[in-house]
């Protein structure tokens, strides 16, 4: 740390995040200083165009350290007409998508970065032309041909495997279930899967730029509709990051409200999620179950917020509805709950075909989880105690007592039980929480924004950790919301949970990450 | 056992009410089982949909799977959920339509056998919703491809989607006896 302090050209602190500015020839050396010896996390990486108020593209990559409730954010500073700046890919291999998102948005070239395809367009989006920039603009008739999607503008090439035997197996975007769209292509030897390369980014919506034109408080509702089954932990995080960009505190009674419900969405995930599994082995009673428990807590959720997806309760400043004033319900749809779902798992692990299935299905391997920047569920399943509630505290988690649930095989099993386990302790998370009385208005009034203020803000989303990094403008209207959902973290690991085993269980391995594709497009 | 499936072959089908314990009114119940006799008589017991995600935030397609567990159990009207385009009467359509799926959505569309229905589930397959004016979306459901019916929500609750069902099985009716 204090290596990297002294290149640091400028620093500046504002609550729990460090900023650093470095020389961009220093900029590869302090990253990997902080990931190698400082054991730092990779947790973000943007780009801001800042050429408003000085003419200046800045690169952020925000490191949250181990042990310690402090994020260093380094950032580099690139004049408009230079172009590039250094990739730390090849030493950060987690940062490789973040880079080509970069490319991609800004126009901004990672020199040396292995892999410079394009990740977020598909062929028919215009050649040179990124819409994050400022002063971008695209005409009718480019809109209309990439909707057309038939005029290759730029070639996408997968990447081929060759040998005796192999074949390929392209599937998708439209998929045979009700899941989201993406395209996957397997290379396959026989039945065991060789290669996977996934195509995603087919429900891209420009979202982060959605959010720079419709003003940060028409925002918490877009946030909300990012990752439809993580509405309320988005929402959440966004808000809590322009209430730190505005300076002001929300109560602790509308924190209480925000933790609550970031737990009951945790639950309903995590149990349907279970029962998902169920679907990927066949195992219908098993799927009926969880779906039955699922629906018991989408109705309760209902009755609590009036929206199944926990929507229309936050806005800046705080919560819209004192959800402790429904105790009674929650308590006894809980209890239904806990029951039925002790039951549940004690048929599913007491059922030798489905968890024979699930074992060493889908392994993924703690070395890999780690270089490629995994999050959540699929991290602490594969042994990497990372939990943003407890490496980060807030809202009430740091009132609260619970662990973070790690498992070391890194199989479709060991993330089935990180979410047993997790599942639990939101259950006693939820009962605690019920027991205490919390002070305060539910809404704080929001003074003015300060003009070129920014700030992050976090949570633990059911599928992993989400940022929010949000930037006014002189105005006090947004100059950049960057959104890092949990998914665009765990897409790139995929593959190699899935090389080896049998193109038959590849639905299986991808329910038991359950990975979001509109949270990972935007 | 023979005599139980002669049974169901040959006799009226009975639905079975919504399960206790759930909130589910007994007017929207009586409402929804009433789509039977017109799902029988119409689609002759068979109504078959498929669903395709044109950029929805994964919220639609999740009330969509819960129309399949045990407490709405559509399968027992005769409606189901398919794998293929081919097989469908139906094509329920959520999201705002990006352009990245623009193109696969036309094929879709195509690949469906005549007579074909368009169902747009949820508040942005209306106009984009939210996402309104994103250089991204496409705006709505009916830029892209023609929309019979809309189903309103964000997401539209299952029972919520029952009755879009309902209304627009209804409006063929309607069409027919006139």
């Amino acid at each position: 740390m204090e290596k990297v302090l002294k290149r640091a050209i400028n620093t500046k602190k504002h609550l729990n995040e460090v900023y650093l500015e470095v020389r961009k020839e220093d900029f590869r050396d302090a990253c990997i200083y902080l990931y190698r010896n400082g054991e730092s996390i990779l947790r973000v990486m943007f780009a801001v165009d800042e050429r408003e108020i000085d003419g200046m593209f800045r690169i952020y990559a925000v490191f949250s350290s181990p042990g310690k409730d402090e994020f260093t954010i380094l950032y580099i500073t690139l004049k408009e007409e230079e172009l590039s700046f250094p990739t730390i890919t090849n030493n950060i291999p987690a940062a490789h998508w973040y880079e080509r998102e970069i490319r991609d948005m800004f126009g901004l070239i990672p020199e040396g970065h292995p892999d410079l395809r394009r990740l977020l367009f598909h062929d028919a989006f215009p050649a040179n032309s990124h819409p994050l920039r400022k002063d971008w603009n695209i005409t009718e008739d480019d809109l209309r041909e990439w909707g057309e999607g038939t005029t290759v503008k730029e070639p996408y090439h997968f990447m081929e495997v060759e040998g005796e035997g192999i074949y390929e197996i392209p599937v998708g975007p439209v998929h045979a279930g009700i899941i989201e769209p993406g395209h996957f292509r397997f290379s396959a030897v026989g039945e065991t899967i060789f290669f996977l390369e996934p195509r995603l980014f087919y429900t891209h919506k420009g979202t982060e730029k959605h959010f720079e034109q419709i003003g940060f408080h028409e925002g918490v509702q877009l946030a909300e509709r990012v990752s439809g089954t993580s509405s309320f932990s988005h929402s959440s995080a966004y808000c809590m990051a322009v209430e730190r960009m505005a300076g002001i505190e929300i109560t602790e009674n509308a924190k209480a409200v925000r933790t609550l419900l970031i737990e009951l969405e945790r639950l309903y995930n995590h149990i349907g999620d279970i029962g998902n599994i169920c679907a990927g082995t066949g195992l219908a009673v098993g799927y009926a179950k969880g779906a039955t428990i699922k629906e018991r807590l989408m109705q309760l959720n209902e009755r609590l917020t009036g929206s199944r997806y926990l929507r229309g309760i936050n806005v800046i400043g705080g919560v819209r509805r004192d959800i402790f004033l429904q105790r009674d319900d929650i308590l006894s749809s809980i209890d239904t709950v806990t029951k039925e779902y002790k039951e549940f798992m004690k048929l599913l692990l007491g059922t030798v075909s489905h968890v024979e299935r699930l074992e060493d299905t889908g392994k993924l391997s703690k070395d890999i989880a780690r270089k490629l920047g995994a999050t959540g569920i699929t991290a602490r399943a594969s042994g990497i105690s990372d939990d943003i509630r407890k490496a980060h505290p807030h809202l009430v988690y740091d009132r609260l007592d619970f662990e973070i649930h790690t498992m070391s095989k890194g199989d479709v099993l060991a993330r089935m039980m990180v979410r047993a386990e997790e599942a639990e302790c939101s259950i006693s998370l939820i009962s605690s929480l019920l027991e205490k009385e919390y002070k305060g208005e539910l809404v704080v009034d929001l003074k003015v924004i300060p003009a070129f203020s920014s700030a992050l803000g976090y949570t633990e989303t059911p599928r992993g950790s989400v940022f929010y990094w949000v930037m006014s403008d002189k105005d006090g209207k947004p100059l950049r919301v960057k959104l890092r959902s949990p998914s665009f973290c765990n897409w790139p690991v995929v593959p190699f949970a899935v090389h080896g085993n049998i193109v038959p269980d590849f639905p299986l391995c991808n329910k038991s990450f359950n990975l979001s594709y509109s949270g990972c497009d935007m | 056992m023979i005599k139980e499936i002669l049974k169901n072959i040959t006799g009226r089908k009975r639905v079975i009410p919504f399960p206790e314990g759930f909130n589910i009114s007994p007017e929207e119940a009586a409402k929804v089982i009433s789509l039977q006799e017109m799902i029988d008589s119409i689609f002759s017991r068979s109504l078959r949909i498929r669903q395709v995600d044109a950029g929805s935030c994964n919220a639609c397609e999740w009330e969509c799977t819960a129309l399949t567990n045990p407490v709405y159990d559509i399968q027992r009207f005769g409606i189901d959920f398919v794998a293929s385009p081919r097989h469908a009467d139906v094509l329920l359509v959520t999201g705002p339509v990006s352009r990245q799926m623009e193109l696969a959505l036309k094929k879709t569309y195509i690949a469906t056998p005549e007579p074909r229905l368009v169902i747009a589930c949820g508040d942005c397959t209306v106009d984009g919703g939210i996402y309104k004016g994103s250089y991204a979306v496409t705006n709505g459901v009916a830029n892209v491809i023609p929309v019979d019916c809309y189903i309103p929500g964000c997401p539209p609750t299952p029972v919520q989607i029952i009755m879009g069902l309902h209304s627009l099985i209804d409006k063929m009716v309607r069409a027919n006896t006139k």
